[in-house]
């Protein structure tokens, strides 16, 4: 056990602090769940990309710097530090890639890595449907062989971001035949495809950060099914793993949250109840565990370990933990909490970030779904 | 940076959780609980086991190793709800003695000839004073004067007596002992989870074991939570503590509040899976629960230890932010 960074390590945290501070916007961009905000946050991929950290840890070949994982942990330390803009590229980087990474063939990933990385297409992922969410298995949505096609058709909801992005990921039913798990398969397709319609969904902030996506007939070839025919549960899997585990949410984020959450204290200790002062205080012990857990994991994998269920633990650490603070920082504001701007014309983040804490413990495998993975494949009770 | 344990420490860990496993039973935990709750021979396997000089030089006949190993050992040793002075005389007061200099009985320690209790004002009591040889109390090595008067814990294997006018306020005695503590409520807390998932195996109701009901089973998913994330707190507290690091007190505090929060759930849950028998002086759960009681307000109870980091962290204390959870280290690097 060695807790201290190296030199090499130091030297690459002064490199990247130094880029942000000299990269990152001066006023924080608009939401990301509004055109506009979107357009300036995919501009910003852009500027990421130019400096080659579009997504450090993947191969040179494909637009990343070939780096280990405590390097990925010192550049998202760096990158909350400064205070960066939300990640537009985040259901790529983060999910697609290391999908495309473990079951794409070559062609697959020429074609969509590299891209990926420098920015250039956004994604965003189609699975749930109407009647397909926790029971994902459930999945309707057709694609129907047509030669070297699909013709796919059917309806997908919830899609993060889909009304502004360019392309989207999913699972679909390839074997009319099949029940459940069987059957599906994993494929990518332009959102701008003839037949695909894509209908907003205001979330309950206000904005349409995610959408409804109707597909009537579209023709995919099949050189965008990633992994085999009927494959597609096990691939996606995978890539819900990558979302529950190390890379979706890095402890950064909500250290970042921790220290706001310690300032506003400061600045409201006169009126705040000593419960509000304990959770507080909880906020930083939490968020420095779920820290020192990603590193251990980093440490782990990065050894040839590797994580499964346990994915689900930091899954509902992390949302619960996010939930929390923010909840503390709506107590600690009082009648100030419910303004959208504070009276000297600051946007009130905390409502803002309390909203989308509370979708934490539903995206990515609701809660209850993880706990229940937890108690089957982590302490082997019966199902 | 690499947040691992070492194979070497994995395999003693491994080593001494066999024996533990073999020979410190629930049905020994009975007969120590009715016949005078301490034995020889269960000392006497400690010692030889290489224990009691696990963190004494070599020099002086010990086994020459850290906090790290020493933590570790001890959340064994709380899974199997071991009751023997061993940690407070092997993990506590031999690198507290070796600490301040006073080496002169630590060949007694690690030969296990020598059981040492601990006094502190942040207790009221002493734990196995009238076994021990010694007693560290206002900053030395004393002997254990007049007979002392017991006291009577909840938990039926812990021996303790009133404090008197021994104690002291060491700041590193205090450190020391909370570190083995929380690391005894964490093994604790791991042994509660797994008799209470053991149980919800087996016991039938509605027909199917009751661990298939999805409310007991996120009781259990609820508990796993918190004790896996106590552990890396556990593990960079014995770091800290064993790097001689600045905040190595806030970081003991942490890993005893996340430690004892951990266990007092996992008790609470376990007895509520346990059904009735949960409530009995029969089921195995109670021994644990019971220690899990006990080092909760030991060395320092909640309050003590969330005002230590609250100083730090609302007080200033702490540089606080994403690039700043191994300040420390980097300080003293
Ligand atoms: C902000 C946000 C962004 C999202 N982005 C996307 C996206 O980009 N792409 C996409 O495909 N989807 C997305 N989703 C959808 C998300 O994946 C689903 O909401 C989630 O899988 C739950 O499905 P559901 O909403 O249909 O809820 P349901 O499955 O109807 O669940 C409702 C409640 O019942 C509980 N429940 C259901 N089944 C069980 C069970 N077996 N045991 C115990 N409890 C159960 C759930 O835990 C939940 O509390 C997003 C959701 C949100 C909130």
């Amino acid at each position: 056990m060695d807790l201290n960074y190296t030199p090499e390590q130091q030297a690459f945290r002064a490199e990247v602090r130094a880029w942000m501070e000299a990269h990152v916007p001066k006023t924080p961009l608009k939401t990301l769940e509004g055109r506009e905000g979107y357009d300036q946050h995919v501009e910003w991929e852009r500027t990421l990309a130019s400096g080659n950290w579009g997504m450090v840890t993947w191969p040179e070949a494909y637009g990343g710097r070939n780096l280990d994982l405590i390097r990925w942990l010192i550049f998202e330390e760096e990158y909350y530090r400064a205070k960066a803009p939300l990640r537009a590229n985040q259901n790529g980087i983060f999910l697609l890639g290391p999908t495309i990474m473990e079951y794409g063939t070559d062609e697959q990933k020429a074609r969509f890595l590299t891209p990926m990385a420098k920015g250039e297409i956004m994604w965003a992922q189609a699975w749930s449907e109407p009647n397909a969410g926790s029971d994902m298995a459930a999945i309707r949505s057709r694609a129907v062989r047509d030669g070297d096609h699909y013709v796919i058709s059917g309806q997908k909801t919830w899609s993060s971001r889909a009304a502004f992005a360019d392309w989207c990921f999913g699972l679909f039913r390839t074997d009319q035949d099949s029940k459940r798990h069987k059957g599906l398969s994993f494929i990518l397709l332009p959102l701008d495809s003839p037949g695909v319609t894509v209908r907003p969904i205001r979330q309950l902030h206000g904005e349409t950060g995610f959408a409804e996506i109707f597909f009537d007939e579209v023709r995919v070839p099949v050189e965008n099914r990633i992994a085999g025919e009927g494959e597609g549960w096990n691939v996606a899997m995978a890539t819900a793993g990558f979302e529950r585990g190390l890379m979706l949410r890095s402890p950064a984020r909500f250290q970042a949250t921790a220290k706001r959450l310690v300032e506003l204290y400061r600045q409201h200790e006169a009126h705040a109840s000593p419960a509000a002062r304990e959770a507080v205080t909880q906020a930083w012990t939490d968020a420095e565990a779920y820290a020192l857990n990603t590193y251990m994991v980093a440490s782990t994998i990065q050894a040839g370990g590797h994580i499964g269920a346990e994915a689900s633990l930091n899954k509902i650490f992390w949302s619960e933990l996010d939930r929390s603070m923010h909840r503390t920082a709506m107590s600690l504001l009082g009648a100030a909490a419910e303004l959208r701007t504070f009276a000297d014309g600051a946007m009130n983040e905390w409502l803002e970030g309390y909203i989308f804490s509370l979708s934490g413990p539903i995206y990515a495998g609701s809660n209850e779904i993880q706990r229940n993975i937890i108690a089957e494949r982590l302490l082997g009770l019966p199902r | 940076m690499d947040f691992r344990f070492t194979e070497d420490q994995i395999t003693l860990r491994d080593s001494v959780r066999e024996y533990l496993e073999g020979t410190h039973t629930p049905e020994l935990l009975r007969k120590l609980d009715e016949h005078g709750n301490r034995d020889d021979g269960v000392w006497n396997g400690l010692v030889e086991m290489g224990l009691a000089g696990l963190l004494v030089p070599e020099d002086q006949g010990g086994l020459g190793m850290g906090l790290i190993e020493a933590t570790l050992i001890a959340v064994e040793l709380g899974r199997a709800n071991v009751s023997e002075p061993i940690v407070d005389t092997a993990f506590v007061a031999a690198p507290w003695l070796a600490a301040k200099g006073q080496t002169d009985r630590l060949g007694d320690i690690a030969g296990g000839a020598l059981k040492v209790a601990l006094a502190h004002d942040v207790n009221p009591w002493v734990a196995d004073l009238d076994q021990a040889g010694a007693v560290i109390s206002h900053g030395k090595l004393a002997d254990v004067a007049a007979s002392p008067v017991a006291l009577d814990s909840v938990d039926p294997l812990r021996r303790l007596s009133a404090r008197g006018d021994l104690g002291g306020g060491d700041p590193l005695l205090l450190d020391l002992a909370a570190l083995m503590a929380a690391a005894q409520l964490v093994g604790a807390a791991d042994r509660m989870l797994a008799l209470a998932v053991d149980y919800a195996k087996q016991r039938e109701q509605f027909g199917q074991p009751i661990g298939s009901f999805q409310a007991v089973k996120h009781h259990a998913a609820s508990v796993a939570v918190k004790v896996e994330f106590a552990k890396p707190v556990l593990w960079r507290a014995a770091y800290a503590l064993q790097n001689g690091h600045a905040r190595g007190s806030v970081h003991i505090s942490h890993a005893k509040l996340a430690a004892t929060d951990a266990a007092i759930f996992a008790a609470e849950t376990a007895i509520q899976i346990h059904g009735a028998m949960g409530y009995t002086y029969e089921v195995d759960l109670h021994f644990w629960m019971k220690r899990a009681w006990a080092l909760a307000g030991a060395w320092g109870d909640r309050a003590f230890h969330l005002k230590r980091i609250d100083d730090a962290v609302i007080g200033g204390g702490i540089d606080l932010g994403p690039d700043r959870t191994f300040a420390s280290e980097m300080i003293h690097a």
